[in-house]
């Protein structure tokens, strides 16, 4: 059960970290969403401004 | 700000503004408003619950003579009231207003969203309430409500996925932020979790039940709690400084973490149960990988907010949501200690879990919510907003929450460290009494703090327009550098595939919760019912009719909740309450009483334990057997008094009794008399280890001819001065737990006495050897409520011999013609008592075996003449000594009077050892 554990949870983060470190590409896709959350959050605010 | 500076920031503008992106996604501002008030009203009366609950620890008769408003239904009430009523409104306002941000879509459907108000509030906060306090509940942690409103509050999850995750798969957005996927996953998850964990331990008994119960216990804060308030905290806190969070990656990993191991966590709660082993270690590391998943959340958390200590300072709920914060990372990392074993041990069942769990519920969650219903409060327009009283607020939560879970931490580790010693249970109840005090006293600035809340949001100026937060020019940089980048990883990340992501999020939701159940709870369970099959006895009875529906009434009052039903293989236990549990014993137990807390001692070897009168007074009013006990009264289960139980009175007497019979009637326990000195057992005891079946100090030992060859003969101090100080000490300790049953005066008169048969001794009407008092101290009296007192000290036990010495006043010496009559009444002795008493008086003649309590022996007890005479006269009701006053004339009576007298002389002294 222990090992169960360890091996998966390592598993599943070794997996993140590989995928982070070589695809630059991927850095800048898994970032994307702070960003339109903020755009959204403007337009809202815009929105509700203009009302 | 400098040209260069407003160059860019109106080249950003420009950016922005030419994203097409569609008209505004309606808000259901009605529906908001509706369930933040629904969330302060039901918060509001949570905390009133919750501070009458604290408040009965010191005064336990409090609003203490009705059903409705007993400790253990205003409790259930309590943590139910905070966990649907209060934070599952707040979560559900917080949705309405992120949702549509979030998935650039309206939530599905207005009338929906008010069907789900009214079954939220309507037919689970309300009726719960109601039918927990009529006594209709389910005695199981975070699960109380009847599983008649567990099917509203399943209802309730499903429409919330057609509500709020229905319009992120019509959205298909290929960047999902982290607050959705907390929200669909937690969404999911809990639909999933919350009828197992309710109904199925009601299905599957005692210890494989048990495994169930740990993981809704936990799942219940991990995945309904935490995601929603991590959702929050993930969303406000770029909308309040306006700029990004520090990294979405680390908030990824930390989402995936948190519902990886939250759900593997649940055996923690059972560390040395009866629970494979297997399952409880994996618990521990699952426990200790939350930890560092919490310091990596966290962490995002803060260097999210580097830079804006201003804005912390000045903007009241992200300064709520930092409070939140620091408290997750400080309550997260307190439970992945508090599962290890070494520290499980020693803290588990005591108040520091309750400070653990109301700095989760309070400081993490409420503080998070509370920041998030008075963020988005302030971009509703129209509503009115009071900052300075919400800056109060704060700070009475704040001050309120730290005394309270400091108080109980402390509170805790008095209560562990009284139960690792050798001293009565309600010697912990006595020690922690202060404490209960602060505690409930915390409680009033937190209520304070609630009402302060909610006034702050109902008074101050009307907001004519809602507060803009337009993008910091930070922000704005930063979202013109990633527009720059993302056409080159559009060829790598295409966004068809991507814009499955909350189909992922959904997708984890049913992977971890059956990936959870599997590993903790189907497999250990598969384990234990082949372990019950091969030890159970074949001759194990089910509880009878009345015992099953006495069980229901213990459910219903909450017993569990201080009472817990499993002795865990620790020394401390053992040697307290007798063998580990094992999990044959809870076979036929639907669902498990466990329990998680200890304000009592364990109840699930109470078999033989205590008289029925003892049980029937002490369910009446506790405090007439035991001076110091915080229990609550229980007077609807009699009809104006002890000796007369009602019909429900009588089965919760017979349930309590049944506890432990299984266990020594299939004589698993060897009843070990020689146990004067109770073998060492070792720190991690095993139920089969001779050590740990050694009888505890708590049972009574039957004892022949009145005294015990085991027990030790405690003599009083010779030398006058000692002997003073030790009647000193004996008198205090005989007030606090001996003077409610023998009265203050110890002639037998104590509150409890008029309920009790038979009738608690008179100390001042005999003289007692030390043989006498010490071996009764020792193994009580079998047949009567006198409880063994070995779990005292001996110079305790020593004090209350020389105090009860005492009390006796002798009487004169017998003359000439009294010593005549000592030779006529021993054939009158011989022939009327010798068969129950023996022929020299020791209380061994041929039926004392069969008697309970045993008669009297003479020779170690000197009744006075007056008690003598009434005893002949009158017989002890409730013993086998009858009246003689139709078969002896007074002179044959006044005869065996001094007769019985004569007998007095200790035999020769054993050494008890």
């Amino acid at each position: 059960m222990i090992n169960l554990i360890v091996i998966a949870i390592s598993a599943i983060m070794l997996a993140l970290l590989l995928v982070w470190w070589r695809w630059p590409a991927f850095r800048v896709w898994i970032e994307a969403p702070k960003y339109s959350m903020l755009r959204q959050e403007r337009r809202f605010d815009a929105g509700s401004a203009r009302r | 700000m400098t040209t260069s500076a407003q160059n860019l920031t109106s080249r950003n503008e420009r950016v922005i503004n030419t994203q097409t992106l569609g008209a505004l996604p309606s808000i259901e501002y009605g529906l908001i408003r509706a369930h933040v008030f629904a969330s302060l009203v039901t918060l509001v009366i949570s905390v009133l619950f919750g501070i009458l609950v604290a408040t009965k620890f010191t005064f336990p008769e409090f609003l203490g003579g009705h059903g409705w408003l007993t400790w253990g239904r205003l409790r259930y009430n309590h943590t139910q009231g905070i966990f649907f009523g209060w934070l599952g409104n707040a979560f559900l306002a917080f949705f309405y207003y992120v949702v549509p941000r979030l998935a650039n879509r309206p939530v599905l459907s207005r009338r929906l969203g008010w069907f789900l108000f009214w079954v939220w509030n309507f037919a689970v906060v309300l009726p719960g309430w109601v039918l927990v306090a009529a006594g209709f509940s389910q005695p199981l942690e975070w699960a109380e409500f009847p599983l008649v409103v567990d099917a509203f509050v399943v209802l309730a999850f499903v429409l919330m996925v057609f509500e709020f995750v229905l319009p992120f798969l019509k959205a298909r957005l290929s960047d999902l932020y982290v607050s959705a996927w907390y929200i669909i996953g937690g969404i999911i998850f809990t639909m999933l979790a919350y009828p197992v964990g309710n109904l199925v331990p009601e299905l599957v008994p005692g210890a494989r039940g048990a495994a169930f119960s740990g993981l809704w216990i936990h799942d219940a804060v991990g995945l309904f709690v935490t995601p929603f308030a991590a959702a929050i905290a993930y969303y406000l806190i770029p909308a309040t400084t306006r700029r990004a969070i520090f990294s979405h990656f680390l908030s990824l990993v930390g989402f995936w973490l948190l519902f990886f191991t939250y759900p593997l966590n649940g055996t923690h709660h059972y560390v040395y149960s009866a629970i494979p082993m297997a399952a409880q270690k994996g618990a521990i590391v699952a426990s200790a990988y939350l930890g560092m998943a919490v310091i990596l959340v966290v962490t995002n958390w803060l260097l999210s907010l580097r830079g804006s200590s201003g804005t912390v300072s000045k903007d009241v709920p992200l300064r709520f949501v930092w409070f939140g914060v620091v408290s997750y990372l400080v309550v997260s990392l307190q439970g992945s200690i508090q599962a290890l074993m070494p520290v499980n041990r020693f803290i588990h069942f005591t108040d520091w879990v309750i400070g653990h769990s109301h700095l989760a519920m309070i400081g993490f969650a409420s503080f998070i919510a509370l920041g998030g219903i008075a963020h988005l409060w302030q971009r509703i327009p129209g509503t009115r907003y009071n900052e300075r009283m919400m800056n109060w607020s704060f700070w009475l939560l704040a001050v309120g929450l730290t005394l309270m879970v400091t108080d109980l931490t402390i509170a805790g580790l008095v209560e562990a460290q009284v139960w690792q010693s050798s001293a009565p249970w309600i010697d912990s109840v006595r020690a922690v009494g202060s404490y209960w005090l602060v505690r409930t006293l915390s409680g009033l600035p937190i209520l304070a703090g609630f009402v302060l809340f909610w006034t702050s949001l109902v008074t101050g100026p009307r907001l004519s327009e809602a507060i803009t937060s337009g993008t910091s020019r930070v922000a704005s940089e930063s979202i013109v550098a990633f527009e720059n980048v993302s056409p080159a990883s559009a060829t790598l990340f295409s966004t068809d595939w991507l814009s499955y992501a909350h189909v992922v999020a959904f997708g984890a939701g049913v992977g971890f919760f059956a990936l959870s159940f599997l590993v903790l709870a189907i497999l250990p369970g598969k384990e234990l019912e082949a372990e019950i099959k091969q030890v159970a006895p074949v001759t194990m009875a089910t509880l009878t009719a009345s015992e099953q529906r006495g069980r229901v009434i213990y459910g219903r009052e909450g017993c569990a909740y201080c009472h817990t039903q499993q002795i865990r293989s620790l020394a401390a236990d053992v040697r307290r309450f007798g063998a580990p549990t094992e999990p044959w014993e809870t076979k036929y137990d639907y669902p498990q009483l466990w329990g998680t807390r200890r304000i009592g001692p364990d109840l699930s070897r109470e078999f033989n334990l205590h008289s029925r009168d003892w049980q029937l007074t002490h369910l009446y009013n506790p405090r007439l057997v035991v001076r110091d006990s915080v229990m609550p009264p229980y007077p609807w289960l009699f009809d104006g008094s002890p000796s007369q139980p009602t019909q429900e009175g009588l089965e919760v007497l017979a349930y309590i009794q049944s506890l432990g019979r299984a266990r020594q009637l299939s004589g698993f326990d060897h009843q070990t008399l020689a146990s004067s000195v109770q073998p060492e057992t070792p720190d991690m005891a095993m139920a089969s280890e001779p050590s740990a079946r050694a009888t505890p100090p708590t049972v009574p030992i039957a004892m022949m001819g009145g005294y015990s060859l085991t027990a030790p003969v405690l003599h009083p101090a010779s030398d006058r001065d000692d002997l003073q100080e030790e009647v000193s000490r004996g008198r205090t300790l005989f007030a606090a737990n001996c003077a409610s049953c023998h009265g203050s005066a110890g002639r037998g008169d104590g509150k409890a006495s008029a309920s009790l048969l038979p009738k608690p001794a008179n100390l001042t009407a005999a003289l007692f050897s030390d043989e006498r008092l010490s071996s009764v101290l020792w193994n009580g009296v079998a047949g009567s409520a006198m409880p063994p007192w070995r779990q005292l000290p001996t110079e305790d036990l020593r004090a209350l011999v020389a105090y009860i010495h005492s009390l006796h006043v002798p009487g004169a010496t017998p003359s000439t013609q009294e010593a005549t009559s000592l030779n006529e009444g021993k054939p009158l002795f011989a022939a009327n008592c010798a068969s129950c008493h023996g022929d020299t008086g020791a209380g061994n003649g041929p039926a004392a075996g069969a008697l309970a309590p045993p008669p009297t022996n003479f020779r170690l007890k000197k009744p006075t003449q007056e008690r003598a005479w009434d005893v002949l006269e009158n017989g002890v009701p409730g013993t086998a000594m009858p009246p003689w006053r139709s078969q002896l004339s007074a002179d044959q009576r006044r005869v065996l009077v001094e007769f019985v007298r004569s007998l007095y002389g200790p035999p020769q002294e054993n050494s008890g050892q």
